[in-house]
């Protein structure tokens, strides 16, 4: 299935790294074969596990609007392991489909966004496909929506999940 | 990973595997990928390190000239390292 394969859940014997992958299986990101194979690794496994889950699902900016987001960020990344996932909490909270793809494909022009969500998107979307736009004066219009510790919270959850699926998509057989 | 994802095919890892266990390749793969989602991120903030090559602690403003205005992460890829 992958060119490392997941480990067996039953040889998998640390109790924090269990309730961890628990945790990414309820919240539908990132599931269970990604901490399977991470589970190789133990005490990576659990840093990275905690902070993409909590980078997900906890802090001030909304986690629906982070759902969308880091589906986005898989277009860029090119891998379909995350980009099939979905988060049940998002979904739990009104999210579908549709506004997923609109927050995928020209969402600049979609009315389904506010400005400030707008930003968020943006900001992911310009992170990897022109970083250099990213500049004092693209911070400066961020900081008109979010406060700065958002916008940390923002590019830190966008950096970490952008690369766990940068290392993922080499990991899928085609 | 970074600049030719499609490279690292079955046959990459294969050779990979003649050198190092899978845990280690896990190891290698988290490692990079959370260096190459941090360090554009990082590039963004214009943030330099804090101390210089000779080991002296130096402000930002001095850490910019030693290290330059333009980060490497954000450099186009076929100029990193040039």
């Amino acid at each position: 299935m992958t060119r490392i394969e997941p480990l067996e859940p039953a040889v998998i014997k640390d109790p924090e790294l269990n309730a961890l992958i628990e945790r990414c299986k309820a919240l539908g990101v990132p599931d269970e074969i990604f901490p399977r194979i991470l589970a190789r690794v133990p005490s990576y496994a659990k840093a990275l596990l905690d902070a993409m889950v909590m980078s997900h699902a906890e802090g001030n900016v909304d986690h629906r609007l982070k759902e969308i987001v880091r589906i986005q960020l898989t277009r860029r990344s090119g891998d379909p392991y995350f980009g099939t996932l979905r988060s049940a909490r998002a979904r739990e909270a009104g999210l579908d489909e549709v506004t997923i793809k609109a927050g995928c494909d020209d969402y600049e022009r979609s009315k389904l966004f506010t400005e400030k969500e707008k930003w968020a998107l943006r900001y992911a979307d310009q992170l990897y496909m022109n970083p250099a736009s990213v500049d004092a004066e693209f911070y400066a219009g961020m900081k008109r929506h979010y406060t700065e510790a958002q916008i940390m919270e923002l590019g830190a959850f966008i950096a970490l999940h952008y690369g766990m699926q940068v290392f993922m998509r080499t990991l899928a057989k085609p | 990973m970074a600049t030719d994802p499609d490279a690292i095919d079955a046959a990459f890892y294969d050779e990979l595997r003649r050198h190092y266990s899978e845990a280690e390749i896990v190891e290698l793969g988290a490692f990079i990928g959370f260096n190459v989602g941090y360090h554009t991120f990082f590039g963004t903030l214009k943030f330099y390190p804090m101390f210089a090559p000779d080991g002296r602690l130096v402000d930002q403003q001095e850490s910019a000239r030693i290290y330059g205005e333009a980060p490497v992460s954000l450099a186009a890829p076929e100029s990193v390292g040039s």
